[in-house]
């Protein structure tokens, strides 16, 4: 007869609760979104897996300009969310959809030459929320090969950011996966 | 800390030179309760079941965290979950031709497919052929009971009696007298979680403490009760208050862990068929499994006509046994269960095995799912996180149409499952448009306002919606499969427009705005309710079992799965098909003693 061991605490972590409630803490209001200069350097370990490193350092700003660190809570750079895409198309075993992110930031670069005679990450950061406001014109109804790449972009951003740490505990704050041990939560039916 | 305790591995070297009491096919709901009752019973019992015995707590990870798994709970490279637009869009076999290594049911694609993916059966082993069906197996011990919904209701005499009441279909051979007492044993055995609310139509079981309701569930509660209908907590096959008698199972800590993956639940306060029945079978000593073994042939003695026993494949070696047994009890699932009594072909019974009335595969049945309403409730726009998906469901609202009343467009009814408030994924942040701050705080603010509902609707059982074998396809193991034919029909399709309209007028009627419709059906087969394929009657001619699960033709075979439901009512059938097997199986050891069988 062999026990199963399960540690009610051990899906909790308050310690790393506490650490990334104390990230979200010492970031804001240095980024403070579309109108700050970005990091110099991403958050990624060595080299990226997939991406070109100029490939990466687009992805990586992109992300954050979809979702950016504010006075709530850190944004796509610090949740990690190119690293983690990154990683999911290294081991993609569709070339299609590898070369789609591919010619997507190329199409980004493409829009950026258009409006702005240079590629995104030598535009200002006004200029940069212009490319991207453009792209997100169509988000409904997608026509451009940006304003395509730009659905693909988001879902996998919104996807990556709201399944790290950062995401759900600093922004979403999420009270749940816990054990309870006395009442539930809620309302009863009466 | 020990919540519960696993028993020591199977061996897959039993016994097969002697001759058990019974041998049962299939170990989900029915086959485990089987295995329960004859146990307990004395009988001597060999279960064979298709699939593995999976170190189940490693598979689920139920209170892993999405960041801590290197995929965020998705399968690896290779793995591929159906879409819905492929099962519309291509014929069955679903698989063939995929440029994955595996394929898996659409329920992969719920998000945490690495925790179903060795549950839930390889498609491309496993195909089937014929019209469109959106069809969820799981070999693995316990069945699909491994990652079961949990919603776990009674159905009542508008089901039994369905016929009286409105003239459609057949009533079934029991009333809801006849299944009462053993409703209450499941639910004392297994655990259940609700709310009383002395309904006719869906009545109340003995409830453990139940979950709770979010504050737009609250409100949507109340609004209703004026409309004369009812919300109640989702009545959850789950033991909230913990069981005295299965050391195998722990209370439900309302780690919500099952609500947000395909199902499972790792310290197994949700049933599954191992730990609630299986296990305690175990340790009656009367209880012998053999997993790996794909039955394909009821055996049966040319003399007598009766079963002698079953013919099985062991999955991974493939070489051929049989097992001898004075009982023979089939509980695959529905659509397997016929499939075995269709190859199960002999002189004495040429069109497969207990089939003498051609209604094998028949009368198939279940329930419609796709539409539904989201909405908004204003009130909770912006208001701080609560906890509100800390439980095995939220809410189910009961059928209420053709009770009283009687629709001009269509027979019978259907019931809605839904929920509101806070989760674990704000789903709310792929439809909010733009980017930036301000698509961050709406999707922050917003998280948590949304209540939505899905309908589940009874399909008719129509003689003309049915399953044969293939003549040509052949499983992995060189087993023929089976071809569908089965389709909705115009009661359906005019149920579910109807769902649409009465979801929108009850959100409406509580104040809360209609943000959201979905008015398509989903494949047939996507409710994972399939039903009907053997059923119950008094008349050997239009059915094939009695009462008691018991083959009309061959006294001494059972098939205790939901094949036996003679309608699919609206409401779930996991506890139906537990309290049946549970009223045959007793039936059954009582006939077997007397040596009847």
């Amino acid at each position: 007869m062999s026990d199963h061991r399960v540690d009610p605490q051990e899906g909790l972590s308050r310690r790393e609760m506490l650490e990334v409630t104390a990230a979200a803490l010492a970031t804001p209001l240095l980024h403070l979104g579309p109108t700050a200069a970005p990091p110099a350097t991403p958050i990624l370990q060595g080299a990226p897996k997939f991406f070109t490193g100029p490939e990466f350092a687009l992805l990586d700003e992109l992300s954050d300009l979809i979702i950016p660190t504010d006075a709530h809570s850190p944004g796509a750079r610090v949740a990690g969310v190119a690293t983690y895409i990154d990683f999911r198309l290294s081991e993609s075993p569709e070339p299609e959809q590898q070369a789609s992110w591919r010619s997507g930031l190329a199409a980004v670069d493409a829009l950026s030459k258009e409006l702005h005679g240079k590629p995104l990450l030598e535009a200002t950061p006004d200029q940069r929320v212009a490319v991207l406001t453009r792209m997100a014109a169509g988000e409904h109804d997608p026509k451009t090969p940006a304003e395509h790449f730009f659905q693909q972009l988001k879902g996998w951003t919104v996807r990556a950011y709201y399944t790290s740490k950062v995401g759900i505990h600093a922004d979403e704050q999420y009270k749940g996966n816990v054990y309870q041990r006395g009442e539930f939560a809620g309302y009863d039916a009466t | 800390m020990t919540l519960v305790k696993t028993p020591p591995p199977l061996s897959q070297d039993v016994d097969l030179s002697k001759t058990y009491d019974a041998v049962i096919v299939g170990s989900g709901a029915a086959g485990g309760m089987a295995a329960h009752v004859l146990t307990e019973q004395g009988m001597d019992v060999l279960l064979l079941e298709a699939g593995k015995k999976l170190p189940i707590e490693q598979e689920l990870r139920s209170m892993q965290w999405p960041y801590d798994h290197p995929r965020r709970g998705d399968a690896p490279p290779g793995y591929h979950s159906l879409s819905f637009n492929e099962y519309t869009i291509r014929t069955p076999p679903y698989a063939k031709g995929s440029t994955f290594k595996h394929v898996m049911s659409y329920v992969g694609g719920w998000g945490g497919s690495d925790y179903v993916k060795n549950i839930l059966v390889d498609e491309k082993d496993h195909p089937y052929t014929g019209t469109k069906y959106a069809w969820v197996r799981a070999r693995a011990l316990g069945g699909k009971t491994n990652i079961w919904g949990r919603l776990a209701l009674r159905l009542s005499d508008y089901d039994f009696k369905g016929k009286t009441h409105d003239g459609y279909g057949d009533d079934w051979p029991i009333s809801y007298a006849d299944i009462e007492p053993y409703y209450d044993r499941v639910d004392r055995y297994l655990g259940i979680s609700g709310v009383k609310e002395n309904l006719p139509h869906l009545p109340d079981s003995l409830f453990q403490r139940p979950n709770k309701l979010s504050f737009g569930e609250v409100k949507l509660r109340e609004s209703l009760k004026k409309m004369g209908r009812v919300l109640t907590p989702y009545r959850a096959g789950v033991t909230t208050d913990g069981l005295k008698h299965n050391k195998y199972r722990s209370k439900c800590y309302g780690r919500g862990a099952c609500d947000r993956r395909p199902g499972g639940c790792d310290i197994h306060a949700a049933f599954d068929s191992p730990t609630g029945l299986i296990y305690p079978a175990m340790d009656t000593g009367h209880l012998t499994i053999r997993t790996n073994s794909i039955a394909h042939e009821v055996l049966v003695d040319p003399n007598s006509g009766k079963a002698r026993g079953v013919a099985f494949v062991d999955s991974g070696t493939r070489k051929s046994y049989e097992a001898k047994a004075k009982v023979v009890i089939v509980g695959a699932s529905t659509l397997e269960s016929a499939r075995l009594l269709l190859l199960s072909r002999s002189p004495q019974h040429p069109n497969g095995i207990g089939n003498s009335s051609g209604h094998v595969g028949h009368n198939f049945c279940e329930h419609v799912m796709g539409p539904g309403v989201t909405g908004l409730v204003k009130d909770l726009v912006g208001k701080p996180p609560t906890l509100d998906d800390g439980r095995p469901g939220g809410f189910y609202i009961p059928r209420f149409r053709n009770l009283k009343d009687r629709q001009p467009g269509f027979v019978r009814g259907y019931g809605f499952e839904g929920s509101g408030g806070f989760s674990i994924f704000p789903g709310n942040a792929f439809g909010t448009p733009g980017f930036g701050a301000q698509f961050k705080k709406d999707v922050r603010d917003h998280a948590g306002a949304f209540i939505g509902m899905g309908g589940f609707g009874e399909v008719l059982s129509r003689y003309e919606n049915y399953v044969d074998l293939d003549p040509d396809a052949k499983d992995a193991w060189g087993i023929p499969t089976l071809r569908f034919h089965y389709q909705f029909g115009d009661n359906e399709k005019k149920m579910c427009e109807d769902m649409v309209v009465a979801g929108r007028e009850m959100l409406e009627a509580a104040g809360i705005e209609v943000v959201g419709t979905d008015e398509k059906m989903l494949t047939e087969g996507w409710s994972i309710h399939e039903l009907g394929t053997a059923r119950m009657g008094s008349d050997p001619k239009t059915s094939v079992l009695n009462q008691f699960q018991q083959s009309h033709d061959v006294k001494n075979l059972f098939v205790v799965d939901g094949s036996s439901h003679v309608s699919a009512s609206c409401q779930n059938p996991t506890w139906t098909i537990m309290a049946l097997a549970w009223r045959s199986c007793e039936y059954l050891a009582g006939e077997f003693k007397k040596g009847n069988l």
